[in-house]
């Protein structure tokens, strides 16, 4: 009996070897649990703290993402799409006499349109992305970029696959394996464009070229007479009208070459 | 994905099936995409949607082939100005094919049809419009176009621009001296030395 105050005394002091002695004072289960509180606290508090920490950690993480600019402005086609995905032509279509016709939806072909619109964007994206590569990783490599410039881009080209695969079962959506030439066909638009802006470039400058000549010639011309008439300056038009007298001979000679050049072309068709 | 996207101030038309908006900046995108969408409307294959680049339509490559041995015939009877325009007939019409269909051989029709017009030009003595029309042509296609390169070296020379011309020359026989074209060359490098000997000269 005593011995049992004693051990309950000392079992309310400390914690250390109590469970054994209250086996026997036929008390097991009050003490047992009593007696687990503290590692319970303790797994409590760390697992705690360790959750509070890792996700202020990840929240802030995300906020500094989400504060990282995009890398490409809005993708306009992709928001034009969807909005016509979504648009309800009920309320949205203007048609002059009201409500004798009214759309039911939005025509699949103004869908398809806009999605080969898209998908051209995204054709120009992902050529940017690529080029775009090689110089970042050099870049980062040898330190000129900081690290930020690196996620942005990661976060881009990831976005660009999404995108990517997004179109793709748009596509399919609309016409069985659409989805697998729809990008052939972006990507040939888009050639064709970068083709037709380079020719109208070129094309552009015509008629400066034409202007400059009419007066180069206009001034030949008049070298020309004034050498006729005053015969004082040969020195100075010497030259030039060497290369006038070139000329005619050389017109003379290409005609039959070229139009041999011509059929050999034929020949080859 | 689907979930965010900015929703945009957009209207169709419900006879005419044409979208506008309110949104000024959206304009030029809005009427590109009606454009294509009156080029898909005339499509006639199954589900209207643009075949895939590789098997092109022949309809519009036999047009052109033909109109170009028009032109060419045009030519050779000397009736040049006949020859010019059935060329930029024949022009219009390869650029006018539609964007998906493939543009290595819009390349290779837009180049020998600019040549040949090129040549029309010359032979009138029309240099600046020979000129631009063979760089166009070189433009679309690099290697195997002696005969573009040689061309608007020829009228440089002859509008005396001699240095510009060398320089062209320069370029031309770097990038042919790699290609198929052997026949030409010589005649290039014919061109190229009398730029040199003449610009040595002056």
């Amino acid at each position: 009996m005593d011995n049992t105050t004693s051990n309950s005394t000392f079992n309310s002091s400390s914690s250390s070897n109590s469970t054994f002695s209250d086996w026997q004072a036929s008390r097991p289960p009050k003490s047992f649990w009593t007696n687990l509180t503290l590692p319970i606290l303790y797994l409590t508090i760390l697992i705690g703290s360790l959750y509070t920490f890792s996700s202020l950690y990840r929240a802030r993480k995300l906020k500094k993402a989400s504060t990282l600019a995009p890398w490409f402005p809005p993708h306009r086609q992709r928001d034009i799409y969807l909005s016509l995905l979504h648009l309800d032509p009920a309320e949205a279509s203007e048609s002059g006499d009201g409500s004798e016709k009214k759309l039911k939806q939005v025509p699949d072909s103004v869908l398809k349109a806009a999605l080969i619109r898209r998908a051209l964007e995204d054709i120009q994206r992902i050529v940017q992305l690529r080029g775009a590569k090689q110089a970042l990783q050099t870049l980062l490599q040898r330190g000129s970029v900081g690290d930020e410039l690196w996620q942005r881009f990661l976060r881009a080209e990831k976005e660009m696959e999404e995108e990517v695969k997004d179109v793709v079962n748009e596509a399919n959506a609309f016409a069985p394996n659409w989805g697998q030439t729809i990008f052939q066909s972006a990507n040939e638009i888009n050639q064709n464009n970068l083709l037709k802006q380079r020719v109208a470039e070129i094309q552009s400058q015509l008629e400066a070229e034409k202007a400059w000549w009419e007066g180069r010639r206009a001034g030949i011309q008049s070298d020309f007479m004034k050498e006729l008439e005053g015969d004082s300056k040969p020195i100075g038009t010497a030259p030039r009208k060497k290369s006038s007298d070139d000329d005619a001979v050389l017109v003379d000679a290409d005609g039959p070459g070229e139009a041999q050049g011509v059929k050999k072309r034929k020949g080859k068709k | 994905m689907d979930a965010t996207y900015t929703p945009l101030p957009i209207t169709i038309d419900a006879t005419t099936k044409s979208i506008s908006t309110t949104d000024p900046p959206l304009s030029t995108e809005i009427s590109e995409l009606n454009k294509l969408h009156r080029a898909l409307l005339a499509l006639d294959t199954p589900n209207q949607v643009p075949p895939p680049p590789a098997p092109v339509n022949p309809k519009r490559s036999v047009q052109i082939n033909k109109l170009r041995e028009s032109g060419n015939a045009s030519y050779k009877k000397a009736a040049y100005a006949d020859a010019i325009r059935v060329y930029d007939l024949a022009i219009r019409m390869a650029s006018e094919r539609p964007g998906w269909e493939a543009s290595g051989l819009v390349r290779e029709e837009l180049s020998a049809l600019y040549n040949n017009r090129a040549q029309a030009y010359m032979s009138q003595q029309m240099w600046p419009e020979g000129a631009i029309d063979a760089e166009v042509s070189v433009e679309m296609k690099k290697v195997g176009n002696v005969k573009g390169w040689w061309r608007r070296g020829q009228c440089l020379r002859e509008m005396g621009r001699l240095e510009e011309a060398a320089e062209w020359v320069r370029g031309a026989l770097e990038f042919e001296r790699a290609g198929p074209e052997k026949g030409g060359l010589a005649e290039l490098e014919g061109l190229g030395k009398e730029l040199e000997a003449a610009l040595a000269k002056a």
